[in-house]
């Protein structure tokens, strides 16, 4: 019977919750407007007294690139290693999480020891005050406007500017050529709701920020709250 | 080979156990758990969505387009943050499906995966006004919901 119960100690020994140590599960990198890639290294140590190993490492976006460093999965008592996460930028801009969830050997399917997170700031080359105008159904066709200013070192000049409906009246104002930009906007039809998906072309030497979005809606009011901006 | 006989005992012992638990309460209670009054301030549970919304809500899913195409909440949109993905298509087709001013409830995986509350904050971002909601447990609760949950399709075309 003794010889059970120190059976039983055991494996309910080994299954008590060892895990890694990271120094910080958040870390965070200011880019410039060009960056492509950013990389970062998330340091660890096993502080427990048993091996641990790393089963499987998740990313949640193909953007993202994560390895713990030179392969080495199970870590002794003491041990320290690195998971490393490479992330290509692609198009996004402004604060952007990306996370590399961890797997230890004895956690369950839905419950990851580790969750770690890179937060990327990229800047807004391109910066606008709104990203939809909105008007409520049969109310004034009163124009509304979107301000655009260039925060970066160089002009960047608004080439084009293209709407996906007719029933919106759009108008470009250059305040300063290749800085600051008013975009002007009437609904031509306030009887029934419609949407225009307005496109902003830049000469922007960087590939991210050349296309510019916003929209114009008008619609029924949402319960709750109305659609009109003054 | 006397405490090797007792271990085999003390098994059989659990096991018939178990057995007997599955015959009188049945299989495993499988699904996601969601305790309303755990849930961060833009989640939500699916049996709200589906109990108190009727299911009448936009389904976004942030899971990969490969995924999506496999098994999907039927007429949900595919709007994820893979950088091979066109963003600003995205944007165009959500602003349009929103203007019914329908509540929008995005789910990717499970409940470890961050992307839904990145599409949802993106969503928001546009301001286009309607309620935005993350939803617990993702793509596996729909799963696990079964019949109890919105319709949903497996290896058909997209939309």
């Amino acid at each position: 019977m003794r010889t059970i119960c120190l059976l039983w100690m055991m494996l309910a020994g080994g299954l008590s919750g060892a895990s890694l140590t990271f120094e910080k599960t958040l870390l965070e990198l200011t880019l410039a407007a060009d960056a492509t890639t950013a990389t970062v290294d998330f340091p660890f140590e096993n502080k427990t007294d048993k091996p641990v190993t790393i089963a499987r490492v998740d990313k949640t976006c193909s953007c993202l690139a994560a390895e713990v460093q030179g392969g080495k999965l199970t870590y002794q008592p003491g041990e320290k290693g690195v998971v490393r996460a490479a992330f290509d930028l692609g198009n996004f801009t402004g604060v952007v999480d990306k996370t590399v969830v961890l797997w230890l050997d004895r956690d369950q399917r839905d419950q990851p020891s580790v969750t770690l997170t890179v937060r990327v700031h990229i800047p807004v080359l391109v910066a606008m005050d709104q990203k939809t105008l909105k008007w409520s159904l049969d109310a004034a066709p009163k124009p509304q406007r979107i301000d655009l200013r260039i925060n970066y070192n160089k002009p960047i000049r608004v080439l084009k500017v293209t709407s996906s409906s007719e029933l919106f009246k759009i108008e470009l104002k250059t305040l300063q050529e290749g800085v600051h930009y008013e975009l002007w906007v009437t609904p031509l039809e306030m009887k029934q709701p419609g949407i225009a998906v307005i496109r902003i072309e830049t000469d922007c030497e960087i590939a991210r920020h050349k296309l510019q979005q916003v929209f114009a809606v008008v619609r029924r009011d949402l319960p709750g709250k109305g659609v009109t901006t003054p | 080979m006397n405490t090797l006989m007792r271990m085999t005992g003390i098994v059989a012992l659990a096991l018939a156990g178990a057995g007997v638990t599955y015959l009188v309460r049945g299989a495993p209670d499988r699904s996601v758990p969601c305790d309303p009054a755990t849930l961060k301030p833009d989640e939500v549970c699916l049996a709200r969505v589906i109990e108190e919304w009727q299911g009448d809500v936009l389904w976004v899913d942030a899971r990969s387009r490969a995924e999506w195409q496999r098994a999907a909440v039927d007429g949900s949109l595919l709007w994820n943050i893979d950088q091979q993905e066109d963003m600003q298509a995205f944007e165009a087709e959500g602003a349009m499906q929103m203007m019914d001013g329908r509540r929008v409830v995005v789910y990717c995986s499970n409940e470890n995966c961050g992307v839904s509350r990145q599409v949802a904050d993106r969503i928001r971002a546009m301001q286009l006004g309607n309620e935005v909601f993350v939803l617990r447990g993702g793509w596996r609760a729909l799963e696990v919901a079964g019949t109890k949950g919105p319709p949903t399709r497996s290896g058909a075309e997209p939309r």
